[in-house]
């Protein structure tokens, strides 16, 4: 695989709090509302001017209630975009704006355009999981169930197959907590978090984590999906609101418009696998994005892995020979939260911005999704 | 302060947030009103509201009630001041409550009333010292614990006491409080705990003293007495064994020293071991039951009231208790036996302590019964249990045993206490003169009906009155008014003759215990085991055909329950023009309990309510997800207004407070509706069809996963999706009300062929519980 003609770069990242879902601080506001801030607030940090941005393209798992219609280009109008600037809503599970990126990306390879928006949403609050009318295919449901499985269950099943225990699991947990308490603590959240107004007042910190949590406390915990399983709500990502995005632009454009490149989107990859297993989706898109980067895991500075679950991590880092040690370094979605459609674009600018900060060389962001699949990018560090 | 007001009570100041504040704050919640609660300690209002939304049975009615109460200390004493009625319900100390009423006093607005909760200090006492501009404006409300639950509040007013002011908090009490109110003179312990106490105290000592074991001393004062099932000593541990040296000390140091109680001696020194040991009831280690669950295994024991030693509970056949089954009460306490004796002693003693003290403590006898009817769960009051007994022959047992009889035994000259003239319910006034038996105004009784009455149809099961206005009302009267042939064979009685004697409309109503815990599944029982398909579709048609002609009638018809009505007494609700729910209305379609689906219609009109709601998402599927959700749980509401959250109440239905005036309320929305009344018409629904099915399978497969519903729960659920998605139909066609009671009958008819849904029903017949298989 060769790179890129035209190289794409990252330049801005920001995201709103992630609040749990049903009695965290966003609850209550529209997720329309909240993306449209986040959009905004990067705008204003990144200092583009907005005329001269090609589209906006926002992910979004279920699309329907507040987050219908075409919801990127309403949020487009909420965020004072000039008309002129397109929107376009995808639809790739936990991948959407990690799709996002890609697309633009894409585009921009062909030429179309220079300067992309591309963010996710989710409120898991307000629009419940499997939608406001889940309508399966009976035919499918009946011939594989697999197509229509809860992710709980998927877990459970990965959870089998790689023969991971629930203290491993438990204790994965755990440290994904410690890692994003620390890391909220000392400040490393701060710059990436838009506040954002609600009715009762403005939210401005992450909801989700769970400082107090003991391995104790995890262990005590009953199973969630499988009264004989492994997997708990403490080793799941809760159900939580938010919105994040990140500024995706050609290199040049970067330069030229005196933004602040973070780095270059080198590669990136989808890929299936059996849906009853989806959790192992970062396995085989990884290792496609890092051969088309030209790359080996070794030379990973920053992994951002998704944690849909703590068994799936553990099966995609055992598999792809992780470094541990550079894995979701500021905590991962079992502790921050996983707004679905939000999701992708939180990792790949938290591992640009880890990029940045800690001066590596590669990094890595990658995703599991429901229904079998999974995602992957590659970025280097300018 | 200068005169009183008829202003509606809204806001409502409750001090002190222990047990009975806590519980009075939250009725007032209830009940609609804003309510300040506040303590002496910091956070004890906050804490108090959080652990009742903990505490089962509810304090309150929905949990999103609690936001009603605003929480404070005394330094917030400030917010008394746009309260209509502050009640104090402080600790029992004298001078505590007179300094906090002179603390209050500035911040009452005019008008504004002031009342205590105390169970024992004298109102003539509280009011040694207080402003004379404030005291035409306080009184006594004492009530009882749970205050939600506990109809009873007994209302003391002084010489001071504005009539007015007494009439506004009487009333209010009674129609949005719910309470039954009963005047008390100004005597210790007013009218329930005197006798009460008394009662328990007595049933102790001389349990002790006869040297009778505690499971027999309940069997014998339990049912025959029309006491609640659990009897002396275990109520004792309900209420909790500390609370009993402090209630006995104050009423005694309250007495006069000729006073009956005195007689009776101390607590025993039993009761200062086990509250010492911590057996302080069920809140402590135990009480006189205890659970004993050493070894892994849950032991019932009780305690020897000789040794202080605990053995296993027996549950003893005793031939006193079970004579009063066949012969009555009198049966019982005649019976040559220890526990025949023992009865007679408590219950004569008892009896002859509150005809003593009547005439002192009340303004008429059926203040005192409904005391302790309502105050302490009695069946009957003292004196309708000694009409049970007979006056003249409890008269003669008393000389005969050498004993006093009491004054106003002797005025009745072997008359009832109660007697019905000229069809109206009357009691034996003091000076021995029939008086009618006084209802609050607006209150309708079908008791009372039924003394002028004949009814103008009914069987075994089921009867139909006349309640005047045009009005009929359809009483259930099966055993626990479950719904039979019978009960159907009323409907269609009223169906098709109340049109013919011109009347205007139908309330279904009863009181029993329950308005209905559903249809008599014995039939099913038996007719599935014989497997008797056709038959059993026959019912489910012919079920559904009535209460389908009740729907269409051409008048309204409205039902009115209160306490359960769940299963087919819920699916005759959702039948109705309208519903007046007693606020302690329990109702739910349970029949997956019993492993069937509702099928009488249960499923169609749920689904229609839900269709036909704004307050859900749009779509094929919610309707289906809300009505499946609330079937395949079986869930209950807790309230009627939990049940409108149910949709089984919609919003122009109405939760009536005061059980006494739901009859009232129903009767006068039949009326309303009946002008220019025409039946609802047919709804056709558009149902997901197999999609939706295939949807709730998905969940009902997460649910079996998780272990929270069994294999068999499955095949119900499956069965139910079934149902509501409207079977094989597409979303763009049309489902009829007709089509959706076929797939109900359909589904009874698969899962009546399991084995699994036999048990349950068997299982239901045989212990009145679900089976979980």
């Amino acid at each position: 695989m060769t790179s890129p003609q035209t190289p794409i770069v990252i330049a801005g990242y920001a995201r709103s709090p992630f609040t749990l879902a049903h009695k965290g601080g966003l609850a209550h506001t529209r997720p329309d509302e909240i993306a449209a801030q986040v959009v905004r607030g990067l705008i204003e940090r990144t200092h583009i001017d907005p005329a001269l941005i090609e589209d906006l393209i926002m992910g979004c798992a279920f699309p329907e209630g507040e987050q219908g219609f075409n919801i990127a280009r309403l949020v487009g109008f909420l965020a004072d975009l000039p008309l002129k600037v397109g929107g376009v809503t995808v639809n790739r599970f936990c991948g959407s704006s990690m799709q996002a990126i890609h697309m633009a990306a894409g585009a921009m390879q062909m030429g179309a355009g220079e300067a992309y928006i591309c963010a996710g949403v989710e409120s898991m609050s307000r629009i419940p999981m499997t939608g406001f009318n889940p309508m399966p295919h009976p035919g499918l449901a009946e011939r594989m169930q697999s197509a229509y499985m809860g992710m709980g269950e998927t877990a459970e099943n990965v959870a089998r197959k790689y023969g991971l225990s629930r203290a491993q699991q438990d204790a994965f947990a755990l440290h994904s907590q410690q890692k994003a308490y620390e890391a909220q603590t000392s400040g490393r959240l701060d710059d990436e978090i838009v506040p954002i107004k609600t009715a009762t007042g403005i939210v401005s910190t992450d909801g989700c984590i769970r400082h107090e949590t003991t391995l104790e406390a995890l262990k005590n915990l009953k199973p969630a999906f499988d009264q004989n399983g492994t997997v708990t709500a403490g080793t799941a990502s809760p159900l939580t609101d938010g919105a994040a995005a990140v500024l995706v632009t050609t290199q040049e454009f970067a330069e030229r418009e005196c933004l602040k490149p973070l780095a270059r989107v080198r590669s990136f990859a989808v890929s299936g696998c059996q849906p009853e297993i989806m959790g192992i989706g970062p396995i085989r898109s990884s290792q496609k994005a890092l051969e088309r980067a030209n790359i080996t895991v070794d030379q990973l500075d920053v992994i951002e892995l998704n944690e849909a679950f703590a068994s799936q991590s553990l099966a995609s880092i055992r598999d792809l020979e992780l470094n541990v040690e550079k894995i979701n370094i500021d905590g991962g979605a079992i502790a921050l939260g996983h707004p679905l459609g939000a999701t992708g674009a939180r990792i790949t600018g938290k591992a640009v911005q880890i990029l940045c900060r800690n001066g590596g060389k590669w990094a890595l962001s990658t995703q599991c999704i429901g229904g079998g699949q999974g995602i992957a990018t590659v970025l280097e560090g300018l | 302060m200068n005169s009183a007001t008829s202003e509606p009570i809204t806001k409502i100041c409750v001090i002190g947030a222990g047990v009975m504040g806590a519980g009075i704050a939250a009725q007032a919640a209830n009940a609609g009103c804003q309510v300040v609660l506040l303590d002496v300690v910091e956070g004890a209002a906050q804490s108090a509201i959080s652990k009742m939304l903990k505490t089962q049975p509810a304090p309150f009615m929905h949990p999103k009630f609690a936001k009603r109460i605003t929480p404070g200390t005394l330094d917030d004493i400030r917010l008394v001041e746009d309260c209509d009625w502050i009640i104090e319900a402080v600790i029992e100390r004298l001078d505590i409550k007179q300094k906090l009423y002179g603390q209050i006093a500035p911040h009452m607005k005019p008008g504004a009333v002031l009342s205590s909760n105390t169970s024992t200090l004298p109102l003539e006492v509280l009011i040694d010292g207080m402003a004379a501009e404030l005291r035409p404006y306080f009184l006594i409300t004492h009530f009882f614990n749970p205050p939600r639950y506990m109809r009873l509040l007994e209302i003391v007013t002084g010489p001071y006491t504005d009539p007015d002011v007494s009439q506004r908090i009487s009333e209010f009490s009674d129609h949005a409080l719910g309470k039954s109110i009963v005047f008390c003179h100004d005597t210790p312990g007013f009218i329930a705990n005197r006798i009460g106490t008394y009662w328990l105290h007595c049933a102790v000592s001389e349990a002790i003293k006869m040297g009778i074991g505690i499971e027999q001393a309940d069997a014998v004062l339990g049912r025959p007495m029309g006491v609640p099932k659990t009897g002396v000593f275990a109520l004792l541990d309900l209420v909790g064994l500390d609370l009993m040296p402090h209630v006995l000390d104050s009423i005694k140091t309250a007495l006069a020293k000729e006073d009956a109680f005195h007689a009776l001696g101390p607590a025993p020194p039993l009761l200062a071991k086990m509250i010492e040991d911590g057996y302080t009831g069920r809140k402590g280690k135990g009480g006189f039951y205890r659970l004993n669950t050493e070894g892994g295994q849950k032991i019932k024991e009780a305690i020897d009231l000789t040794t202080g030693e605990y053995a296993p509970a027996r549950r003893p056949k005793i031939d006193a208790a079970l004579a009063a089954k066949k012969d009555g009460l009198r049966a019982t306490v005649e019976h040559d036996s220890l526990e025949g004796r023992y009865a007679w002693s408590v219950i004569s003693k008892t009896l002859v302590y509150a005809a003593t003290l009547a005439s002192q403590i009340a303004d008429d006898i059926e203040a005192v019964d409904r005391a302790m009817r309502l105050g302490y769960n009695w069946k009957w009051g003292p004196f309708e249990l000694l009409d049970k007994l007979g006056t003249r022959w409890f008269e003669r047992k008393l000389k005969s045993d050498g004993q006093d009889v009491p004054e106003l035994l002797l005025v009745t000259t072997g008359r009832p206490f109660y007697k019905t003239v000229d069809g109206q319910l009357h009691h034996l006034s003091f000076e021995g003169h029939y008086r009618p038996v006084h209802r609050a105004p607006g209150v309708l009784l079908l008791q009372d009906i039924k003394r002028k009455n004949l009814p103008m149809a009914h069987n075994s099961s089921a009867s139909v009155w006349d309640i005047g206005d045009g009005v009929a009302c359809l009483e259930f009267h099966s055993k626990m008014n479950s719904l039979n042939p019978f009960v159907l064979s009323m409907m269609n009685w009223a169906r098709k003759e109340l049109p013919k004697r011109a009347f205007k409309g139908l309330v279904i109503y009863n009181e029993g215990t329950n308005f209905s815990v559903g249809a008599n599944i014995a039939m099913l029982m038996i007719t599935a085991k014989l497997r008797l398909w056709p038959i059993i579709r026959w019912i489910l048609r012919h079920g559904q055909n009535t209460f389908d002609k009740l729907k269409t009638a051409p008048f309204p018809v409205v039902g009115a329950p209160h306490g359960m009505a769940l299963g087919g007494g819920c699916e005759v609700l959702l039948h109705c023009d309208a519903i007046q729910a007693h606020a302690e209305t329990y109702t739910g379609l349970i029949e997956a309990g019993v492993g069937i689906v509702p099928g009488w219609g249960g499923c169609k009109e749920l689904l229609t309510r839900w269709s036909q709601s704004n307050h859900r998402p749009g779509g094929p599927m919610p309707p289906v997800m809300k009505s499946f959700e609330a079937i395949a749980t079986a869930q209950v509401s807790k309230s009627a207004f939990e049940a409108q959250d149910l949709m089984i109440l919609r919003p122009h239905d109405g939760v009536v407070m005061n059980q006494d005036r739901v009859l009232a309320q129903a009767k006068a929305q039949v009326l309303e509706l009946a002008d220019g009344y025409r039946p609802p018409p047919p709804i056709d629904m558009h149902l997901p069809g197999p999609t939706g099915r295939a949807a709730l399978e998905l969940a009902v497969r997460d649910f079996v996963q998780k272990g929270v519903a069994s294999p068999h729960d499955a095949i119900i659920a499956k069965q139910l999706a079934r149902v509501l998605s409207g079977g094989d139909t597409d979303m763009l066609d049309t489902v009829s009300e007709a089509d959706v009671l076929k797939l109900e009958r359909d589904a009874i008819i698969e899962l009546a062929k399991t084995p699994k849904t036999r048990a349950r029903v068997e299982h239901m017949l045989k212990t009145g519980k679900p089976l979980r298989n």
